[in-house]
């Protein structure tokens, strides 16, 4: 009965009316600057390199300037746990899929041009460190046929790689010992490597005065609606769309829903979690309704070493037979490297911590083994960083999902996503803008090979 | 009138008492019945006006203007539902109040015999307006929007208020039937030229004229489906209606003081019609367009000649009806896509083809295509205004090209082109949001047939 607390609610009004004569201490508008805008038209999950490289080309090829309003969510501005800076940074084209060889020319048309795309007025031009030593793929008696046909591929797309012998890599790097070696390929042009952190400066900084709105937050749900339809083949399925994304702010229990028409999923690592978030994958498995995105954390493990006696300047990106990898990084001798363990080494992902133990039984063998100077070296410091492991086909996933209608992914690249990010963000943005590729051709990675089962399977994944 | 204003009045009472699951029904269906009492004020004798009382009189020129504004409250009621569905019952009722008692000042304004009782209800329909804006809208540029809306016409109608006082020790009296006859030629003098400044400056900012039109974008975008049909139908038109009643009073100065005020007419239908152009957001877009179908107005309240008082009032009721449409349809694509931007929701005409139907439609009538009221109102204004003065032609010429530059490019962008990925599963059209087009249609066209009923008082 209303009448009840009468005295109660006196005594709130009362308070309340207080509180806002002049002269009381309450104020109606508190500082809201760090919550994200209440609405906006594409949401981006994930302000690493792809993120931003999807923001930026939004921004770039929308049509009339200042169209559409971008958000970037990042749960961790420091970005410590990001793929993309604990990178080693290479680029390299030579894969085994022509839309990655693709992919990758276009990026380093990029690189090698950044200050026209990134330049943003009255701010230093960027200077990413490109060194352009390119990559030498060696290969055993086993993959020498593989590296062959992908050389042949690569040449066809553009790419400029050249087939050695075991002389032929003697003569050339004489630091190498080519014993076991069949056949090598090196990228004599468009490889090498750079700064990854320059880059996603660069990107954030052309995005930032672009228009693109940044926020620090972390997504926590997604509200949407859903639609029942049923396919041409009588299946039922549940068409959903998002209209609203919950981004929660640190250390806090506060959240900001934003209203968006797009969603794309360019979290990297945690790609996973945030498709679950959405709803992609409940159903029924096998059906399209319950294929869930295959992106997991990897942890990979980088060293850093010093041998002075190592090799010199010309050291390009060594890939060897085994998997194991290294490259020069700057100019005390210092080397970078590591290798892939096989599936059943894969190291924990819940934390980065590094294991020495795997440098001195997996990583140092062969690598001395290749090269004979590196059998004297100090390992100086080690990191681990996290691949966005897509364990379908160690490919991209990039697109729009069949069935959560306006989330696209730019996830999964399993550890070459920082080479193809500019490319990939091209597409996505055509993709949204224009609704098909239409620079690079990318339709065998979108989503739906998961379900229909067709692999992009890439052969040569370090 | 209070035949109308009585059962307006008791709607509130109407909403607060029903039950929740009959709110919009009740509401909806006995305003458009009331709206249907006010068809009776059309059958005007042809040399005077339909005087119900002291306070309250139909004029050719109010009765369209009525019937629109009771016409528009169902519609409004209409389009409301889907967004306040999540609120809860209190606070749907509180929107219906203020809709209602926006409705009942606006009848009173249009129908009221003395230009007090007229500039009282003028201003007192800011506030309905307001809180609709500020507490309903959409995002937090709203509370800009408010504050604009709300002082660009407060300190455009403040001088209004002196003027009238003025008026009113001067003359006697300022009832519109009485001082149509007792009105003398205005001497030229400084205090004068102030006089017609004050009292016009009120309704150019209502309008809005080109320089001062800055609150119409902020507002029209911010406000919800219903604060934005009632401000582009009705609210612009209580500007336009003001002007024409105000200016009996301020011959022969009009003459020479009608300049700056045309040139920026002329010069701004044209710059708003090309910044219509470059509009990326649907919902400012048509808030562009209304402002630039107003200047038109104004010239044509400025020319003060027979046709051209015709072409105002036919402009003020077409526009009325053709923005509110084009509202509604951008509310239709903004409730499924959750956005505004025009390029994210293309190739609409696969998905929702009927709905592509009332937008071809909306966009026709937009670029004044014959034979609606719509080019009868931008006919007679061009008309008169190339007889005002021969150059005037190239501008409006200029102006109704661009215009229907603009309005195709509105229809082209949304409904033609590929179809893009992230809207195809949009929930079909809802029988409520076809009716809702219908209804703003069919007046629209069906006037075509005999528009003689909305020419006005000179006609």
């Amino acid at each position: 009965m209303p009448f009840s607390d009468w005295n109660g609610k006196m005594s709130e009004i009362k308070k309340k009316i207080q509180s806002f004569l002049p002269g009381g201490a309450w104020t109606q508008l508190h500082d809201t600057s760090y919550l994200p805008p209440e609405h906006s038209d594409v949401v981006i999950v994930g302000g690493g390199v792809m993120g931003l490289s999807v923001a930026y080309w939004l921004k770039r090829l929308e049509k009339p300037r200042g169209a559409i309003r971008v958000l970037v969510v990042e749960r961790d501005h420091t970005y410590s746990q990001a793929s993309t800076v604990l990178s080693v940074g290479g680029i390299r084209q030579q894969f085994s899929v022509p839309e990655n060889i693709q992919l990758s020319l276009f990026s380093f048309d990029f690189l090698r041009n950044i200050n026209e795309y990134l330049a943003v007025v009255d701010d230093p031009p960027l200077d990413i460190q490109f060194n352009p030593s390119g990559y030498l793929l060696l290969a055993s008696e086993k993959g020498a046929a593989v590296l062959e046909s992908n050389v042949r591929v690569q040449r066809q797309e553009g790419a400029k790689v050249c087939l050695m012998s075991p002389e032929q890599l003697r003569n050339k790097f004489p630091w190498i010992n080519p014993e076991g070696v069949a056949l090598a390929s090196y990228g004599m042009e468009h490889e090498g490597w750079f700064d990854p952190w320059s880059l996603l400066q660069g990107l954030r900084r052309k995005a930032q005065s672009m228009g693109v709105l940044f926020c620090q937050g972390e997504v926590t749900r997604f509200v949407s609606s859903s639609s029942h339809v049923e396919t041409p083949s009588g299946e039922e399925v549940t068409l959903k769309r998002v209209h609203e994304v919950h981004v929660k702010i640190d250390h806090s229990l506060e959240y900001q829903p934003v209203e968006c028409a797009i969603v794309i999923n360019a979290a990297g690592a945690w790609s996973g979690q945030i498709a679950e978030l959405a709803g992609v994958g409940k159903g029924p498995p096998g059906t399209l309704q319950g294929t869930k995105l295959p992106v997991e954390p990897r942890k990979r493990y980088v060293y850093l070493w010093n041998c002075p006696q190592g090799p010199g300047l010309e050291t390009p990106f060594v890939i060897d037979a085994s998997g194991a990898y290294f490259r020069r990084e700057g100019l005390g001798n210092n080397y970078l490297g590591g290798c892939s363990p096989t599936e059943e080494e894969e190291p924990d992902p819940e934390n980065l911590e590094v294991d020495h133990e795997f440098f001195q039984d997996k990583v140092w063998p062969p690598l001395a083994q290749r090269v004979p100077a590196f059998e004297s070296l100090k390992v100086r410091s080690a990191w681990a960083g996290y691949y966005d492991y897509n364990t379908f086909d160690q490919n991209g996933v990039v697109g729009p999902h069949p069935l959560v209608v306006n989330m696209y992914f730019a996830t999964g690249f399993s550890g070459h996503g920082l080479q193809q990010a500019p490319a990939v963000g091209r597409a996505v943005a055509e993709m949204v803008l224009h609704g098909n590729f239409q620079t690079i051709n990318l339709r065998p990675f979108l989503f739906n090979r998961f379900h229909l089962g067709e692999k992009v399977q890439e052969h040569n994944i370090i | 009138m209070l035949k109308i204003i009585l059962p307006t009045m008791m709607l509130i009472p109407l909403a607060w008492l029903s039950k929740y699951n009959m709110i919009w029904i009740n509401t909806t269906a006995y305003s458009m019945l009331i709206s249907l009492i006010s068809l009776t004020y059309f059958n005007q004798s042809p040399d005077n006006n339909l005087s119900f009382s002291l306070l309250f009189f139909a004029d050719s020129l109010s009765a369209p203007l009525l019937t629109l504004t009771t016409w528009l409250l169902p519609l409004m009621l209409m389009a409301s539902q889907h967004h306040l569905s999540k609120e809860t019952l209190i606070r749907k009722k509180l929107y219906i109040t203020m809709l209602i008692t926006l409705q009942l000042l606006l009848i009173m304004t249009f129908t009221s015999t003395e230009l007090i009782m007229f500039y009282i209800l003028f201003e007192a329909t800011l506030m309905p307006t307001l809180i609709i804006i500020t507490r309903w809208g959409n995002q937090t540029e709203r509370l800009n929007a408010g504050l604009y809306f709300l002082f660009y016409t407060l300190v455009g109608s403040l001088p209004l208020l002196i003027a009238l006082l003025w008026t009113q020790n001067n003359l006697g009296t300022l009832h519109l039937l009485v001082i149509q006859f007792w009105v003398q030629p205005l001497p030229n003098t400084w205090s004068n030229t102030l006089l017609w400044l004050a009292c016009m400056m009120a309704f150019m900012v209502k309008m809005p004229l080109y320089g001062l039109h800055l609150w119409l974008p902020k507002a029209h975008v911010e406000a919800p489906i219903a604060g934005s049909m009632v401000l582009a139908a009705v609210l612009l038109k209580l500007g336009g209606y003001g002007m024409m009643r105000i200016t009996m009073l301020l011959n022969p100065l009009t003459n020479h003081m009608a300049y700056p005020f045309m040139m920026l007419s002329l010069w701004g239908m044209i710059m708003t019609s090309s910044i219509c152009l470059r509009q990326t957001d649907l919902k400012s877009l048509i808030a562009y367009s209304s402002v630039s179908h107003m200047a038109l107005v104004i010239m044509a309240v400025l020319i003060q000649s027979p046709w051209s008082y015709t072409g105002a009032t036919a402009l003020m009721i077409a526009h009325g009806l053709t923005s509110s449409l084009l509202f509604c349809l951008a509310n239709s694509n903004y409730e499924r896509i959750h956005s505004r931007t025009m390029i994210l929701a293309r190739g609409l005409q696969m998905l929702l083809p009927l709905m592509a139907a009332w937008w071809l439609l909306a966009s026709l009538t937009n670029l004044a295509l014959p034979p609606t009221i719509n080019l009868v109102g931008e006919l007679f204004v061009v008309m008169a205004s190339f007889s005002w003065s021969n150059i005037t032609i190239i501008l409006l010429g200029i102006n109704i090209t661009i215009t229907a530059l603009y309005s195709l490019f509105m229809l082209i962008t949304t409904q033609r082109g590929k179809l893009t990925h992230h809207i195809k599963n949009v929930n079909p059209s809802f029988t409520r949001e076809n009716s809702l087009m219908a209804l703003h249609l069919l007046p629209l066209l069906l006037l075509s047939l005999n528009p003689k009923i909305i020419l006005g008082p000179i006609y």
